[in-house]
């Protein structure tokens, strides 16, 4: 029977990155689970259980042992694999500073969840971006599609000589971890061709070869210098980003670049966005243009390195944009909207006005309504940022909630 | 764009009614996207579950808020004011409904702009699986068959795929039903639906309140009064009193806390909130809870 018509099926986001790993012939996983991650690797367990994925899945105590276990598998030289969210993500931070500075290549999932308190199962991007400066190479997928991909293209990157350190791509939770798009699965051999197996540039873990990787440095130079390292391998990633696109393209099609332009061209008003509302935003931009609105939106897939010169570079003449975060740094504001705004600094042709938006903040939808206020909020030469999407029917809705908590 | 709504409950084969449904729509060579929607429920709880369908790049996400075609896989939700599932219907929307009444009765009851489509799901169910209330398929099929965009080979081919781990034994027997749904049904015409034109949201700016209301606090107790889980039961609990020797071990296992000892020392079970999860039936050591089928205890007590 015909599964999968030219290797295209209905995959969730969480399936789709499950697929990305065992494409890419992932060799150990240690996972923990927590909504709505649960899938990938409760999908990848089946996978070894059954004798797809050859190596060791290991089900963790928690997810600090679960990227420390990471970390230290990808120091003997193999390929690993594994997934988190919110809670998660924050619990297992100490191990995630640490293995990246050990600089050897993995590949995680993060499926975005808003963080407690108070209490959410549904997306926000405080998660991911509480992972900002750990030193990961962060992408961030719109759609199901994405995921698989990136997850491939990211083992590429991760593992390159001149990277050698771990990618983080991330989903949505819910929106795009449980919902079914079509996607395209590249047949194995090709996959296999992309990607082979991982050859590491540096010297692992043996028995035969002791040696040290959390070395101590004390006095700030020695330890600065290692800083320095990491700064630079990580920039590094987006030439290396680039390249593995071009030969991603070749082999499977699809072209990616640090950053999506829709409609941009001949745009004024610009939405940028990442993640799968940038979809939302996208049939927003189609809306507004018919009722005469020049609207464009720039998705960012990549946060880590941060593309400043080729977001410049396309905003550069726009007169006006709205960052849209769904995060909130509470007493600043959106968590993106500076890095935006330093990446304009000193241009001559600096948008007139850069307008800081928060929406979406624990999965609140973001209306196409929405997008016509924050054209309006754009116009009003008064209008000062964060502007926070929310509405008299938030505010009624909360009102009610109110009621029934409250004596 | 055909915007496609199931309701139902956990246990029922919702999410997988969704998920055939997106399959043979992709299979016909159409876009699809499929998303259920689901959180901290469990089985009974109301679920709800989407397919978009499209010619075109679907470039919608999350919930559908405005259905051309809602299907309710179980009768008693009608009444559910959370579950609310004809909410968002409106002249251009088809409500099918798994349920033996006459439609023009519900069309009142639920005060529809539009002549409902009834259909004896459960029945055709129990007829090929044995089982009234796994409706997966059969719900499937009826939204296949309405939309009149999905041949029959593809939609057999869908079930197929998603029941891929079924044994040929359970696959025929759904594909049986899958066909019977399919010949029983007729396509509707669906209309493509305006596109209404964008107007600003009202935005506010809200105003720092004292920290008790500020914070997620919750002083009111025994709010749970408000949402009676009582109907996410598929199953009954029924206490025999002629076996029960007031033990009081179901009183201490049970979950919910929903049963109470009554005045006279004997155990009494709060049929509001009780979510019908048996484990006191399991534990009582006299064997004295009995378990019933939801369904049928409703059908005697009319
Ligand atoms: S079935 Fe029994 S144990 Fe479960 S909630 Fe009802 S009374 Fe409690
Ligand atoms: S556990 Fe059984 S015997 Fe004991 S009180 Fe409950 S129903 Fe009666």
């Amino acid at each position: 029977m015909n599964i999968n018509r030219s290797n295209k099926r209905m995959l969730t986001g969480n399936k789709a990155a499950a697929w990305g790993a065992r494409l890419a012939g992932v060799e150990y996983v240690p996972a923990f689970p927590i909504t709505p991650q649960t899938e990938i690797v409760e999908t990848l367990s089946q996978w070894f259980a059954g004798g797809t994925l050859k190596g060791k899945f290991t089900n963790m105590d928690s997810e600090h042992s679960m990227f420390m276990a990471a970390g230290s598998a990808a120091a003997t030289g193999v390929r690993v694999f594994t997934a988190s969210s919110s809670q998660g993500i924050l619990y297992g931070m100490e191990s995630l500073y640490t293995v990246t500075g050990w600089r050897v290549p993995f590949v995680m999932v993060n499926v975005s969840r808003g963080l407690a308190t108070p209490i959410t199962l549904e997306a926000d991007h405080n998660d991911v971006m509480s992972t900002r400066d750990c030193g990961l190479i962060q992408l961030h997928a719109e759609t199901c599609q994405e995921i698989l991909d990136f997850v491939l293209m990211g083992y590429k990157i991760a593992e390159h000589p001149l990277v050698s350190v771990p990618v983080l791509v991330n989903m949505d939770g819910f929106v795009l971890s449980f919902s079914r798009e079509p996607v395209v699965i590249p047949d194995e051999k090709s996959a296999r061709d992309f990607l082979p197996a991982f050859q590491p540039a540096q010297p692992v873990f043996q028995a035969s070869l002791p040696m040290a990787r959390a070395s101590a440095v004390f006095g700030g130079g020695t330890y600065t210098y290692f800083r320095i390292q990491q700064d630079l391998a990580v920039r590094q990633a987006e030439t290396v980003f680039n390249e593995t696109a071009v030969e991603f393209a070749d082999r499977f099609g699809r072209h990616y670049e640090p950053l999506e332009r829709f409609h941009l061209d001949d745009a004024e008003v610009v939405f940028v966005m990442s993640n799968s509302f940038a979809t939302k935003g996208k049939s927003a931009v189609l809306r507004l243009r018919k009722q005469g609105v020049k609207a464009g939106l720039l998705k960012i897939r990549m946060f880590r390195p941060f593309p400043d010169e080729a977001v410049a570079n396309a905003l550069k003449g726009r007169a006006k944009v709205a960052v849209i975060d769904q995060n909130l740094a509470p007493g600043m504001g959106g968590i993106t909207y500076p890095e935006i705004v330093a990446a304009m600094y000193g241009r001559d042709d600096c948008p007139q006005k850069i307008l800081s938006v928060i929406g979406g903040l624990g999965g609140k939808d973001i209306k196409e309504n929405d997008f016509l206020s924050i054209v309006e909020k754009l116009n009003d030469p008064e209008s000062k940022g964060p502007v926070f999407l929310y509405d008299e029917g938030d505010w009624k809705q909360f009102q009610q909630m109110q009621k029934i908590a409250q004596l | 764009m055909l915007r496609v709504r199931f309701h139902g409950r956990g246990g029922q084969g919702i999410k997988t009614a969704s998920q055939v449904l997106g399959t043979a729509a992709f299979l016909s060579g159409f876009q699809a996207q499929d998303f259920p929607l689901y959180g901290a429920e469990r089985r009974g709880a109301p679920i709800v579950a989407f397919t978009r369908i499209d010619k075109e790049p679907i470039l919608e996400r999350g919930p559908v808020a405005f259905p051309d075609l809602i299907l309710v896989g179980d009768e008693t939700l009608l009444e559910d004011s959370q579950a609310a599932p004809a909410c968002g219907a409106d002249a251009l929307t088809t409500l099918l409904v798994n349920s033996t009444k006459a439609p023009n009765s519900l069309k009142d009851k639920l005060n529809l702009l539009t002549m409902p489509v009834t259909c004896g799901l459960t029945k055709l169910c129990l007829k090929h699986l044995n089982a009234g209330m796994i409706l997966s398929t059969a719900l499937a099929a009826a939204a296949a068959r309405l939309t009149g965009l999905i041949p029959l080979n593809h939609l057999l081919e869908a079930v197929e795929i998603e029941l891929a781990e079924f044994s040929p034994e359970q696959l025929q027997k759904n594909l049986d039903l899958v066909r019977e749904v399919f010949e029983l049904l007729n396509p509707v015409v669906f209309q493509e639906r305006e596109e209404a034109g964008l107007f600003p949201s009202k935005l506010m700016a809200l105003e720092q309140q004292e920290v008790r209301d500020a914070a997620p606090l919750i002083t009111a107790t025994g709010n749970m009064n408000l949402r009676k889980t009582g109907n996410w039961r598929i199953h009954r609990p029924e206490i025999d009193y002629e076996e029960c020797n007031h033990c009081m071990i179901c009183y201490a296992r049970c979950p919910e806390g929903v049963i109470k000892e009554d005045a006279e020392g004997k155990p009494e079970i709060d049929y509001d909130h009780c979510k019908g999860c048996m484990i006191c039936a399991q534990e009582c050591p006299k064997h004295a809870i009995k378990t019933l089928w939801e369904m049928d205890y409703e059908h005697q007590s009319q």
